[in-house]
């Protein structure tokens, strides 16, 4: 053997023996994937959700029991059919384990039967009351709280308030998530008397509001109680002060991203507005309050419902890789159920038999003007409520086995 | 009327230049964020109502100086995709300008609140809207029939050839038929500012709108364009009052519609 061809056996022997390495190396590392979108109906929001579950890692220094966390990040463009293909690509081609996300409720029922096709674990906002309820299964969960919670809270305490409202118009978005808080508003309305003289469904993506507004007025209610989210609840807030009946008619936001869609409205039109949200970021608690001061620090501006969220459910599943000791999807799943934690919006819980996150839901009256200490100063908290869904109503019969 | 008003604006540049202008959305949310700047910095609404569409104009002038009279010889290929990516562009730069958050604008002082109509109740800022949309809507149709210059603009449309012919500066035609499409589209997003307030995307939520009212009322007819708008606005607000889940679908039900029965819209020849 010449010396050269000796050089060469060495030096592909070195890239042999290193290559594994390489892959030893890969193989510990953790792939989380946020299905957050970037284009399409929630397009503005998909940046911020991003921001929240990267400050989640961050806080562990991109590191969960030891192994280096990669974090990529899909564009589910608000489309079923988009989101699920690109989940699936990354499950297979990036190695994803860990999926969270989408932000709307019809678009994560579609990844959450990707996420229980592929065995991959999946958390979930919230909005639909499916995948806690009648579409259950051992992978998916819900970290925003079930409809009836948020329906309950909002009811109970707008009526503790204006015990006179009891004619109600509804104004609701025609999808999943729409159809649930509605389902449930109309049942915890009916332990107040409440009537509802008009329940009026739009598309999502719907600018013009005019027409359902007129509607709305014709029915003389005491209070207006919106069911949709985003810029289609900023638009229709926007023009029931056009038409004139805020301030004088009481709205009701009742499942609300909170600042997100107050900073949108003008303080003239927030006056006399109501709101129901996952959070906000007065929230008394620890975590809360720190995760607040970092994220103004980073962005100038307090954070709302989506990015607390994406920060929310990525802690709570490092809770749960930390009880499992494990970073096997079917070890953190049984980690996650049952899981009780002091964390973002206080006591959470996660209900083992339906994969709900159990937790308060916030109530807040917006502040006149004149009463607002700076531009944030949208609102005070004026209750939470975290009643769980009774059982007669619950659809998760049986979470299934993996 | 604005869905009268962005029709017509469109279907002047489609009729002139006969190219499908995918950037008129972002020169309707241009001339909303223009207003609110506007005021912002002056604090007059009517003054800003004047100054943001001329803006716009301006903007138009630019855009068609710049880039789509450098592509006629190119072909419509290269023009549609100049729109299209002058669109995002546009939508881009709103983002970076603006900041990608919606902006709530209301209306001046004296146009708040509303007026009982007996039957219903209405905002007084929209009936302002609307009667202003409809002036500037016949004040265009008379200048485009009544006038010399309105004349040779309607001639552009039906015979560019002819027209260059005749001893006209065809380029400056289109500058000035540009120019005044982007007006439209501004004074349109100006106005519709307080009414639906402001978002990077509200120019796409405008802009398919637009197209419809356009092909409705045959490609590059004005008068289709007019009677198409207020068709699509009519539709959509009877639809509304009985079932309101279809209102936006009865857009695009009216467009299949009408195109069934006439393939060349409603006042079409081509």
């Amino acid at each position: 053997m010449k010396r050269r061809d000796m050089l060469k056996v060495g030096a592909a022997a070195a890239a042999g023996l290193g290559f594994p390495a390489i892959i030893r190396a890969q193989q510990k590392e953790v792939v989380m994937l946020g299905i957050w979108p970037a284009t399409g109906a929630f397009a503005d929001v998909g940046p911020i959700l991003d921001r929240g579950m990267q400050m989640a890692l961050e806080e562990r220094g991109m590191r969960v029991l030891g192994r280096p966390v990669k974090y990529i990040v899909r564009d589910s463009a608000t489309q079923a059919g988009v989101a699920t293909r690109r989940v699936e690509e990354a499950v297979d081609g990036d190695g994803v384990k860990f999926v969270i996300g989408p932000w709307s409720s019809g678009v994560a029922l579609a990844v959450s039967e990707v996420a229980k096709r592929k065995k991959v674990f999946h958390y979930f906002s919230g909005g639909t009351e499916d995948i806690s309820g009648a579409r259950c299964h051992r992978y998916s969960f819900q970290w925003a709280a079930s409809p009836y919670t948020a329906a309950k809270t909002v009811v109970d305490n707008f009526m503790k308030a204006n015990p006179k409202a009891k004619r109600w118009h509804l104004l609701v978005a025609d999808y999943a998530f729409g159809w649930s808080v509605e389902k449930y508003i109309k049942e915890v309305g009916k332990s107040h008397g409440l009537e509802f003289v008009g329940a009026d469904r739009h598309p999502l993506g719907e600018r013009e509001f005019s027409n359902y507004v007129q509607k709305a007025a014709a029915n003389k209610p005491d209070a207006v109680a919106m069911i949709n989210f985003g810029l289609d609840a900023v638009a229709a807030a926007r023009e029931i002060f056009n038409f004139g009946l805020t301030p004088k008619v009481p709205l009701i936001m009742s499942w609300s991203s909170g600042v997100e869609e107050l900073v949108q409205l003008a303080p003239e039109i927030r006056e006399n507005i109501w709101v129901g949200s996952n959070f906000y970021y007065t929230a008394d608690t620890p975590v809360a309050k720190n995760f607040v001061r970092s994220y103004e620090a980073k962005f100038g501006n307090p954070p709302g419902y989506a990015p607390s969220a994406a920060y929310g459910m990525t802690r709570m599943m490092l809770h749960a890789f930390d009880r499992a000791k494990s970073v096997e999807v079917q070890d953190v799943i049984k980690g996650l159920e049952g899981i009780e934690v002091d964390d973002l919006v206080g006591r959470m819980r996660v209900d083992a038999n339906t994969h709900q996150t159990l937790r308060p839901y916030f109530f807040m009256r917006c502040k006149p003007k004149s009463a607002m200490k700076h531009p944030n100063d949208f609102a005070d908290i004026i209750a939470t409520g975290d009643t769980p869904l009774p059982k007669e109503y619950a659809a998760c019969k049986d979470i299934g086995s993996f | 009327m604005l869905y009268a008003l962005m029709g017509l604006g469109l279907a002047l540049i489609t009729g002139i230049l006969n190219i499908p202008n995918f950037a008129h959305g972002a020169l309707f949310a241009v001339g909303a964020y223009l207003l609110v700047t506007v005021v912002g910095a002056i604090g007059n609404f009517w003054l800003a109502l004047v100054i943001a569409p001329i803006g716009v104009a301006l903007l138009g002038i630019a855009i068609e100086y710049a880039g789509i009279r450098r592509l006629y010889a190119a072909g419509h290929d290269y023009q549609l995709l100049f729109t299209f990516g002058l669109a995002l562009i546009l939508n881009e730069l709103i983002i970076v300008i603006w900041g990608p958050v919606g902006i709530s604008h209301l209306p001046p002082a004296i146009l708040r609140g509303g007026v009982d109509l007996g039957f219903t109740f209405y905002p007084k800022y929209r009936l302002f809207v609307m009667v202003l949309a409809g002036l500037l809507v016949v004040a265009t149709w008379l200048f485009l029939e009544r006038t010399r210059y309105g004349a040779i603009m309607r001639a552009g449309i039906e015979n560019k050839e002819m027209v260059s012919l005749l001893g006209i500066d065809i380029h400056r035609l289109f500058t000035a038929a540009f120019a005044l499409g982007a007006y439209l589209a501004g004074i349109a997003g100006a106005l519709t500012a307080p009414i639906r307030g402001l978002s990077p995307g509200m120019g796409v939520d405008m802009l398919g709108i637009a197209f419809v009212v356009v092909a409705l009322g045959g490609l590059g007819n004005l008068l289709g364009a007019i009677a198409a708008g207020l068709l699509i606005g009519v539709a959509q607000a009877v639809v509304a009052a009985y079932w309101t889940e279809a209102s936006t679908a009865v857009i695009f039900a009216v467009m299949a519609a009408v195109l069934l029965v006439r393939p060349q819209g409603l006042f079409g020849i081509r």
